[in-house]
């Protein structure tokens, strides 16, 4: 049984990502995450969902996305659910930063630091049904992989 | 929650400061880029960005400063950015922004850089 369980569901519109902020500080400050990961771990999540409000719903088609959290005393988990189009994070590649200053680029960063801050970032896509991005932060660091 | 909020006030004949106020993401990114983007079309490419009263600020926002440093350097000018409070450059430093941009603690020290 979670420590800390909540969800909220919102439209795809980014007037609601302040919303969502909300949420995750609430459920940050519930969980043993220390402050210090707080300002992150919001960050990490409004990259995801900013990411599916502008991706996944094609044509400006209305769509929910649902913001899943779970917490023990080992790790923070957070689902997040749409059932737009697929997007997968996996082929987004790291940037590098002077090219993206020399070439004026404004986009392409998010994915970077949701990967850079989380722990763990999955991505599932079932047709028809939704996508379904999962991002863990461990609490007290990532446990050590099993030895062979 | 701060309102989003940006003012401009003009520092000398070249150099404008600007305000911003609340979250800067992707809800409010185009209001942050039509600013910017008048500037340059008025002829003003030295930017003093006051950030001490912005309270978040996500890649969205962020892409805003670094889509148009460059358009400013080229022209004779930069964007110096102006007192950040830890969690907005918290989030430069993850970008590798740090080392892009200048950083002043206040006007004088920002018009500086501008010499």
């Amino acid at each position: 049984m979670p420590d800390v369980h909540d969800r909220i569901v919102i439209t795809n519109d980014t007037k609601f990502l302040g919303f969502v902020r909300e949420f995750m500080s609430r459920m940050i400050r519930q969980s043993a995450l220390s402050r210090e990961d707080e300002n992150k771990i919001i960050l990490a999540v409004d990259e995801a969902v900013a990411n599916i409000i502008e991706h996944a719903y094609e044509n400006q088609r209305e769509g929910t996305i649902e913001v899943e959290c779970e917490a023990d005393a080992k790790k923070f988990l957070v689902t997040i659910r749409d059932s737009g189009q697929k997007f997968s994070p996996d082929g987004i590649q790291t940037p590098d930063m002077d090219g993206h200053v020399k070439s004026k680029k404004k986009k392409g960063l998010g994915i970077y630091l949701m990967r850079l801050i989380m722990d763990e970032v999955r991505y599932t896509f079932r047709e028809g049904i939704q996508n379904e991005l999962v991002l863990v932060k461990y609490i007290g660091g990532k446990p050590k992989a099993p030895q062979a | 929650m701060a309102e989003f909020n940006i003012q401009t006030k003009k520092l000398t004949a070249n150099i404008v400061f600007i305000g911003v106020q609340g979250f800067l993401d992707a809800h409010t990114f185009e209001e942050m880029e039509k600013t910017i983007n008048d500037l340059f079309d008025g002829g003003t490419y030295r930017l003093v960005v006051d950030l001490s009263k912005l309270d978040y600020i996500s890649s969205a926002g962020a892409g805003v400063f670094i889509g148009a440093i460059g358009t400013a350097q080229e022209n004779d000018g930069n964007i110096v950015l102006m007192k950040p409070s830890p969690n907005v450059k918290e989030v430069f430093d993850l970008l590798g922004l740090s080392q892009i941009f200048p950083f002043a603690n206040d006007i004088d020290g920002a018009q500086k850089l501008f010499a």
